[in-house]
């Protein structure tokens, strides 16, 4: 039959969880891959759609892969994320993608880069990271400005910490809200810290992901530091069911998230209504 | 003596002008003749777009939900259904009766209008009482700030409330066996859309949250097929049980045209059987029957 | 141009119903729906339109996409058979099949062909049957709908007096046509009635134009006020295709279904973590207006809306799309 031939995109792969990494005490990182490898090759950015298949799918950007896997950090916020925080390796998951259009990576080449990510506001920002370390001569300096609520709550401390302040031509500042007795870091907001460093925009292109209320006064600052908007880069979080741009609930105007996003400049988005 | 709808127009002109509420809600002229849809007057110039005709059928009462965060007054024409409705939010602590300024029209009884749509307009007063008023048993506003005088005195009404009228429907359901009752109903429910209008306009459904707007937590699947609609129909029948004040437009607004108030009345008939005689939003002091406690209840508590 | 007796209608239906199931509004409980043809029953094809579309039967208000099993940590996954039930759909009006070409921008477009409808769609013929009376509700001329003949279907019938006149339209109608060729007779185009005017007119022109520089207009707190909320206008609507995904678990075992959903319900966009990006009717309701008259013509270049009038007719509170397109266009910024 000629149907058979067809992929239906609704319908998921199945696939497993074959590493479980604590990022955080409500952040998890989830290693998955199916019996014939990677489920598929992502470009930075892009979206999967992931479910344990008796309790619920739900959308998540993938924070990076390896040749066999992806990789999906996953903050406990509901149902879904309650039962996977609860699974172990070896559970069989489902899985579809990849979607959204991911971060443009071919016109950021020759760029300076400045990463801007609070909390779990991270992970996707991280594809891109790995991705400019991966393919290092294509872009210029690289500059990461991380917080989170407190030292617990830094996600990806491996790499903030080891990995990429090794990496040539690249910065890591990170603060925190509030320290803990050990913490010799910097403690205050991201948009404050962010102004403090004050990067300069020249040739730059700042990515920044993170709750929306960080989002928000990181803009003011980028303003103020003298970024355009087609300087910024963001990328959104909106319920969606279908991941196809059929279901109808992740539209902010014409555009679809699932589809035409999650990545967006802030000029694109002062083009869209305010419904995120 | 200015007509209903003159009084209407001057007195919401009165009210706003003076800055006594922030709006007026009535009913204005719609799309066509047989509609008299709900409008909302924040201006003192706009109160010309209010009407009274026999098409102002739209229960208003529950729209006051829409305002309850706001510190503004707001005043609320009342025909006998629309003052139960206010009694039922009065009865729950959903508004507070200070913000509120009830202007009560004596109703004569509204139309049907998807039959007079149907008659046509030249057969316009040919055009049968709605449903809800046939068995109304209080034309007048039970609870209203001031009301209005109408020419004729006492409120005209075609039919008068009878007891076996409200609830022949109900008898007649009853007198089916198990199975035929079974086969009407879900037949009827089978159609359910699940829309939500019959909830949404109902004074008695004011939860903040319902379980229907929370499928994941799963009570009740979005599933449109016979058992979840089941579900649906019979534990909102459940939850206005003895709060319903029989104002009818659950069944006006549904787009399929289910009987919901067969369902409704079955339950005010057994409650009056089980718990005596009790009519819902008429008494602001008088408890429903489901809704009060007491010590010498007969019934044991598990 | 062929010609059917109106008493010999029911044989055409039978002759179809030989090789395919077929589907023409009949009279249920005093309303008409789209209803398999199964020898007999109340044809309904003299009373204007349907009260609900006949998107249904291609986007059904429920489907299952795939069952599970789940054993501990394994978990396996089942497709649903394709759907190869050949259909013929009877009596679609010119707005329903519109309606029809608009879902198949949705559906079949953009990067990602949805099976469940293609499958549905593609195995489905559909003979339109023109207007030639209006309800007052109606307005499809205002989106270039002709009530007269309609786009993108196999067969065209015109009510005629005493039966109907047809005209194979695609080579799969002409072939529809053939299996009932003992009932029909040839008859001249020239008895083609005239189409119906519908009752209600608005012109849309400029429209788009004017709601994209609307959204934050006070406009749509006034507009919404009335709205209750519920989600009547998009399920009998023939273009609204939103839909849900969630799942039915019984024990080590499940089903996964999609369901229609509704722009106008609070959980539609409300996120995980209780964000709501449209948190009242005022936001939903304009999302859903936007979305006929600005979005779907900015994304697919048409309106999503066929000027059916369903909406209009059973809005418990008339809020009235036509009304709504008009004063917009009043508006001034």
């Amino acid at each position: 039959m000629a149907n058979e031939a067809r992929v239906n995109p609704l319908v998921p792969r199945t696939g497993r969880i074959i590493k479980i990494v604590d990022e955080t005490p409500d952040v998890k990182t989830f290693h998955i891959t199916t019996d014939s490898g990677k489920p598929f090759t992502p470009l930075p950015g892009q979206l999967a759609m992931l479910s344990l298949l008796d309790v619920g799918e739900a959308m998540f950007s993938i924070t990076s892969q390896g040749p066999e896997h992806l990789e999906l950090a996953i903050k406990r916020v509901g149902m879904l994320t309650d039962a996977l925080h609860e699974a172990e390796e070896g559970q069989t998951v489902g899985i579809r993608g990849p979607y959204g259009n991911g971060f443009p990576v071919e016109e950021l080449k020759g760029k300076d880069l400045l990463f801007i990510g609070g909390g779990i506001g991270l992970a996707p920002v991280r594809s891109l990271i790995n991705y400019c370390i991966e393919h290092r001569q294509d872009y210029g300096h690289l500059w990461i400005i991380y917080g989170a609520r407190s030292p617990a709550d830094l996600c990806f401390k491996d790499d903030l910490f080891n990995n990429w302040p090794k990496v040539e031509n690249c910065r890591v500042d990170v603060t925190v809200d509030r320290g803990d007795a050990g913490w010799q870091g910097h403690e205050g907001f991201v948009p404050a810290f962010v102004e403090e460093l004050h990067p300069d925009p020249a040739g730059k292109v700042a990515i920044t992901c993170g709750p929306p209320i960080m989002i928000k006064f990181v803009l003011q600052s980028m303003e103020k530091l003298g970024y355009k908007d087609d300087q910024i880069i963001t990328t959104l979080e909106m319920r969606m069911k279908c991941g196809i741009g059929k279901c109808g609930r992740c539209n902010l105007g014409s555009c679809y998230v699932c589809l035409d996003g999650p990545v967006f400049t802030l000029a694109q988005l002062k083009q869209l209504p305010n419904e995120y | 003596m200015s007509s209903i709808q003159e009084q209407m127009r001057a007195r919401a002109r009165e009210l706003l002008t003076r800055g006594e509420v922030k709006m007026v809600i009535g009913w204005e002229k719609g799309t066509f003749w047989y509609l008299s849809p709900p409008a909302f007057i924040t201006e003192p110039e706009d109160c010309d777009r209010l009407v009274w005709d026999e098409f102002c059928t739209n229960n208003l009462a529950k729209y006051l939900l829409d305002y309850k965060f706001t510190e503004d007054k707001i005043a609320l024409f009342v025909k006998g259904c629309d003052s139960r409705g206010i009694i039922r939010l009065l009865q729950d602590n959903q508004i507070d009766r200070e913000k509120v300024y009830l202007i009560g029209i004596k109703c004569p009884g509204v139309r049907d209008g998807r039959q007079a749509a149907a008659l046509g307009e030249e057969r316009r007063s040919e055009a049968p009482l709605a449903e809800k008023c046939r068995y109304c048993t209080h034309p007048e506003p039970v609870i209203f700030d001031e009301l209005l005088q109408d020419e004729g005195g006492a409120a005209i009404r075609e039919a008068q409330a009878t007891p076996e009228g409200r609830f022949a429907e109900v008898a007649r359901l009853e007198a089916m066996s198990p199975d035929e009752r079974y086969a009407f109903w879900t037949g009827e429910y089978d159609r359910c859309l699940r829309c939500y209008a019959c909830r949404n306009i109902c004074p008695a459904c004011n939860c903040r949250e319902c379980i229907f707007d929370r499928s994941q937590s799963g009570w009740c699947g979005k599933q449109m097929q016979r058992s979840e609609n089941m579900f649906f129909a019979i534990t909102r029948a459940m939850h206005v049980a003895g709060r319903c004040i029989e104002c009818g437009e659950c069944e006006r607004v549904c787009p399929e045209g289910i009987p919901i108030m067969a369902l409704n009345k079955k339950i005010i008939k057994d409650l009056n059987e089980l718990f005596g005689e009790y009519e819902a939003g008429v008494d602001l002091e008088a408890r429903p029957p489901l809704g009060q406690y007491k010590l010498d209840d007969p019934e044991e508590f598990h | 141009m062929l010609k059917i007796a109106k008493d010999k209608l029911p044989e055409l239906l039978q002759a179809w119903a030989g090789g395919a199931k077929v589907f023409v509004p009949q009279d249920k409980g005093g309303v008409s729906v789209f209803l398999p043809w199964e020898g007999q029953g109340n044809l309904t094809l003299g009373e204007g339109n349907t009260l609900e579309p006949p998107k249904d039967l291609f986007f059904p208000r429920t489907e299952t996409m795939y069952r599970y099993q789940v054993q501990g940590k394994e978990a396996s996954l089942i497709e649903v058979p394709s759907l190869e039930e050949k259909r013929v759909l009877v009596g679609v009006r010119s707005c329903d099949a519109r309606s029809l070409l608009l879902m198949d921008d949705v559906f079949l477009t953009r990067g990602y062909v949805d099976e469940f409808y293609r499958q549905r769609r593609e195995n489905t013929r559909v003979v339109a049957l023109a207007c030639t009376a209006a309800s007052p509700t109606c307005f499809c001329t205002a989106f270039g709908i002709d009530p007269g003949r309609a786009e993108g279907v196999d067969v065209q019938m015109w009510p005629v007096a005493g039966g109907y006149l047809l005209e194979g339209v695609t080579e799969a109608g002409r072939e529809l046509l053939g299996q009932g060729s003992s009932l029909l007779a040839e008859a001249g185009a020239e008895n083609i009635p005239a189409a119906a005017k519908p009752g209600l007119a608005v012109e849309t022109s400029g429209v788009t134009e004017k709601l994209q520089r609307m959204f934050e207009h006070p406009y749509w707190t006034a507009v919404s006020r009335k709205c209750l909320g519920c989600g009547a206008c998009t399920y009998l609507c023939p273009t609204c295709h939103c839909f849900d995904i969630q799942g039915e678990n019984r024990g080590n075992s499940g089903y996964k279904f999609r369901c229609w959903d509704s722009c106008m319900f609070s959980e539609y966009t409300r996120m995980a973590g209780g964000h709501n990006p449209r948190p009242s009717k005022k936001e939903r309701l304009r999302n859903r207006f936007l979305h006929k008259l600005q979005y779907f013509p900015e994304r697919y270049g048409k309106f999503a809306c066929v000027g059916c009038g369903r909406c209009l007719d059973r809005c418990p509170v008339n809020v009235d799309i036509t009304r709504v397109i008009r004063e917009v266009k009043e508006v001034t910024l």
